[in-house]
């Protein structure tokens, strides 16, 4: 079967091409739907019909409403990311530890990354139901209360809220990598420890937590750029508010977007959000080069 | 089956140059080895050869057809890959078939290759299984029947059988050794192991950085090595090297070996006097007790496997070579390996003495590494 | 090693507890939809319902057009999930594979790519497809949904391709195949585990999303996600959370499928490569 010498990709000098040739389908794709809409938004951000250019960042670094929604962005990213942690890392290391059914405990544990965010929302927002919500009564049963709490209309308590819908989706992802990390741990350095008396504790802090490290930085950056950029949950829960109390960077963006029709408004917004996501994600990527 | 003719060919990857004008005609039916330490570019020779990877420059032909440029499957060649590269998802049987389906043979042509080719290596009762189904002597046997059904005009084999344990390797390598002298289809056989290119070929092409270091049959490559590389590589343990000055000794040239001035085995004497060099000389060609040239050692250690015995020597000072940065084994600078044959016990210890043939001396210029004869 | 016998009942007590706190706000999503609504406004409230109605999940569907919507985000996972994989596959071979020259910025990009924030990209994909007249079709979401899902394939899919042996390809080369179809004879099905884990992980991101149906769909009714239904009926039966926790549950459903069934490659997927 003679090929026609010119366009047999299997002969050596040409395979090369083929790199090329596969790659393009993907490279068009992106450049039309990725590459081309961020050129739009950063060229809208700096657009404005009545007022000169370069007008909008200096606009939006001028507004009370700007710094509100860092400032609740920054509280969301660290209390959430935090919380993640500890939870995902104290359910892994429970999780990891031998005896029957672990596999069943495996599977619950990360149960909730399974559930659409929109459904968490629904889930909590009914557990936190300011009448008959269970947490209401559960938290009068306790004592912690004296009388039901209006959770959706004060800031702090839809603040809390959000943050607990965020670390329940969030924290089973936290405990898939924590494992997966724990199981790459060789066997032999717990033996080895365990034949130099080390005891439990001092196993956790000198073997599995340094072994870790590279695992933790890089779920952490990744924990932390999810909350950064969530809009489903505070959107669905408590649309920003009470009194913004909850309006993040990205529900900010979306309302003045859609809410106010104010696009280059909105899409400055967006293009400091890309800015810090580049930015975290160029470092995590330059910690741990072969990583997701 | 044909004859494979390589001219020149180099590769390099940007400024890396790993393969050097490498030439080698391959008569037909010949079974040709390429052997040296990992990184000297064998593999990538056999991976130029079948098209898998590109030359920088020169020219190979099969047969009388110029297949440079000609895509792998266009080439009339088989291989068997180190990890025998078995597709997975595919039964025996269709595996061995596959090469032979993609040439659009009718499938009762491939029914009778593939069944007889079973025949031949005794895997005919798995030709059903999977891959992943059958031990790694059984792969590699699917791995040769693969090649040896589409009756190529040559097989290139790139390590077949280093996945293998020690027995069975000894075991197929004679196995490799029968079908090729019973199918006579060329063969390029590449390995790092000195033994097997001993062994099975009819000429060794033994490389290093990428350059061609010798040429030669296996014996000629034991008896005459071009070059310290060669007598290194070749031989286990590889061949025992002394530092000395050769000086004029009446018509000859001699050098001065553990106090004995010892006559070289060279032709032109001459040219040699006065000039630093290596003297070689074979573990195997070391007895005990007196001889021509005979020299008392105490043995820093003797290893024994029954039939033969090791036995280790510190080398005096003035006979070790300046370390190089070559990578040579440390201890084998530093000390002189003699292999004894159907030996007495020896107490651990104990000075004994050791003798050698000036004869079966090798003589290299110090400075090229190159054989002086 | 064998534990002591304490210590092991520590570790059951605190992995069941630790599992039943994690797990209760799902139990409760069942509870509350098995129960009439009445009963949900009672107190002390009843953890199990004495007379679960089953019959609640043929009733929503009655009454609300939650198969459409359903039926909705499947087409938009498919075709989503299509494209995707057949530009990812592609880009992920080649990049596993050849030395490309820009294929390591492109991965770069790729990676960086995983980490736009929604909210940014739908500003200027809404002017984009109110031009193309797209605003209110499924193919505006597919497009949008494809943006989420091409750079998670084409990395986990790299990162699977890396795992084959580059000799099965070579061998099926030497064999007759062109490099093309080295790729679909042997490298595509020894690759099918891989392939469907990562599209069903596409069809899971597809499937969770709010923003872009919420921002290209809302006025179009019949082209309604399941998820942005849901919110839909979140907004206007404020008190109905029977019918709302039926629904969410019928909605769930097939991603908790997806990952009890392929737990095990959806983890690996997520993690692969996170460890040096």
């Amino acid at each position: 079967m003679p090929r026609s010498a010119f366009l047999d990709l299997a002969r050596p000098s040409r395979r090369h091409w083929l790199g090329y040739l596969l790659l393009a389908p993907a490279v068009l794709l992106i450049a039309l739907i990725i590459v081309y809409p961020l050129f739009v938004s950063v060229d809208l951000s700096f657009q404005n019909v009545n007022i000169a250019r370069l007008d909008q960042p200096r606009r939006l670094f001028a507004s009370e409403d700007f710094w509100n929604a860092c400032w609740v962005t920054f509280k969301l990213v660290t209390i959430v990311s935090f919380f993640c942690f500890l939870l995902g890392l104290g359910t892994a290391l429970l999780v990891n530890n031998r005896f029957k059914g672990q596999a069943l405990a495996r599977l619950l544990v990360a149960l909730p990354w399974a559930i659409p965010e929109v459904i968490a929302v629904v889930i909590f927002a009914w557990l936190f139901d300011s009448s008959f919500g269970l947490m209401n009564w559960l938290f009068i049963k306790l004592g912690l209360v004296d009388q039901t709490i209006n959770w959706f209309s004060s800031p702090d308590a839809a603040f809390a809220v959000v943050c607990t819908v965020m670390v329940w989706k969030g924290y089973p992802f936290v405990s898939i990598m924590m494992l997966a990390g724990l199981q790459s741990i060789p066997e032999d350095f717990y033996n080895a420890a365990k034949v130099d008396g080390a005891r439990a504790w001092q196993r956790l802090i000198h073997i599995t937590i340094p072994s870790l490290m590279p695992v933790i930085g890089v779920t952490l950056v990744l924990v932390m750029l999810w909350v950064f950029r969530d809009f489903s949950i505070i959107y669905v829960l408590t649309g920003g508010g009470p009194l913004k109390a909850t309006q993040s960077l990205s529900i900010m963006t979306y309302e003045q977007a859609f809410g106010f029709f104010k696009m280059g408004y909105a899409s400055a917004i967006g293009v400091i959000t890309l800015i810090v996501c580049v930015i975290a994600s160029r470092l995590m990527i330059a910690r741990a080069p072969d990583n997701i | 089956m044909a004859g494979i003719r390589i001219d020149s060919v180099t590769k390099s990857y940007g400024g890396l140059t790993v393969l050097k004008a490498f030439s080698l005609d391959i008569a037909d039916g010949e079974f040709v080895v390429l052997v040296g330490p990992s990184g000297c570019g064998k593999s990538t020779m056999l991976k130029i050869l079948a098209g898998l990877e590109e030359a920088s420059s020169g020219t190979i032909s099969i047969g009388e057809r110029d297949v440079t440029d000609l895509a792998p499957g266009d080439r009339d060649i088989a291989m068997v890959f180190q990890n025998y590269a078995l597709y997975p998802h595919l039964t025996v049987r269709k595996n061995m078939g596959f090469g032979l389906k993609m040439r659009g043979t009718d499938a009762g042509e491939i029914d009778r290759r593939v069944n007889d080719a079973a025949k031949i290596l005794g895997i005919d009762h798995l030709l059903e299984r999977r891959p992943r189904a059958l031990s790694g002597g059984q792969r590699q046997r699917v791995a040769l029947g693969r090649a040896i059904v589409r009756e190529p005009q040559a097989f290139l084999m790139d390590e077949p059988l280093s996945n293998l344990d020690a027995k069975l390797r000894v075991h197929t390598r004679a196995e490799i050794s029968a079908l090729h002298k019973r199918l006579r289809v060329t063969t390029i056989y590449v390995t790092h192991d000195q033994t097997e290119a001993m062994t099975m070929a009819d000429r060794i092409v033994i490389m290093k950085d990428g350059v061609i270091q010798q040429i030669a049959s296996p014996d000629v490559m034991f008896r005459e090595p071009a070059n310290l590389f060669v007598a290194g590589f070749i031989g286990s343990p590889g061949m025992n090297f002394l530092k000395a000055k050769a000086e004029t000794s009446g018509a000859g040239v001699a050098a001065k070996l553990f106090g004995h001035d010892v006559r070289l085995p060279v032709a032109n004497a001459t040219a040699l006097a006065g000039k630093e060099i290596v003297v070689g000389l074979r573990p195997e060609h070391i007895a005990a007790g007196p001889g021509q040239v005979s020299f008392p050692v105490s043995p820093r250690l003797i290893e024994s496997l029954g039939s033969e015995q090791y036995v280790y020597v510190d080398l005096p000072e003035e006979h070790r070579r300046e370390a190089s940065s070559g990578g040579d084994d440390e201890s084998r600078r530093t000390s002189l390996i003699a292999r004894l044959i159907n030996p007495e016990p020896r107490p651990p210890g104990e000075t004994l003495t050791l003798s050698f043939d000036p004869a079966r001396l090798h003589v290299f210029d110090a400075a090229s590494g190159e054989a002086i004869r | 090693m064998r534990r002591k016998t304490p210590q092991r009942i520590l570790l059951y007590a605190g992995v069941a507890l630790t599992c039943a706190i994690l797990v209760f706000p799902i139990y409760w999503l069942v509870v509350t939809a098995l129960s009439e609504p009445s009963l949900l406004r009672q107190l002390p409230p009843s953890f199990w319902p004495s007379e679960p109605r089953w019959g609640v999940f043929g009733q929503i569907m009655a009454e609300k057009p939650i198969l459409l919507w359903l039926g909705n985000s499947a087409l938009a996972a498919i075709g989503a999930v299509s494209l995707s994989m057949v530009v990812s596959v592609l880009a992920g071979y080649s990049l596993s594979r050849f030395r490309v020259r820009g294929g390591q910025s492109l991965g770069l990009f790729i990676l960086t790519a995983k980490m736009l924030p929604a909210t940014l990209l739908v500003i200027p994909l809404f002017g984009i497809f109110r031009n193309l007249e797209l605003i209110g079709s499924l193919w505006s979401i597919i497009l949008a949904h494809a943006t989420l899902i091409i750079p998670f394939t084409t990395w986990m899919l790299k990162g699977y391709f890396d795992t084959i042996p580059r000799e099965l390809e070579q061998a099926a080369m030497v064999d007759g195949c062109s490099p093309l179809g080295a790729m679909v004879r042997v490298i595509l099905p020894v690759s099918a585990p891989g392939l469907a884990a990562t599209a069903l992980y596409g069809f899971v991101l597809s499937w969770s999303d709010y923003a872009y149906a919420r921002t290209f769909l809302t006025n179009a009714q019949g082209n309604w996600t399941a998820n942005l239904g849901i919110t839909t009926m979140k907004g206007e039966y404020i008190s109905n959370w029977s019918d709302i926790s039926a629904a969410s549950i019928l909605v769930a459903l097939p991603i908790l499928a997806i990952y009890l069934f392929l737990e095990r490659y959806l983890v690996g997927g997520l993690t692969a490569g996170a460890e040096k």
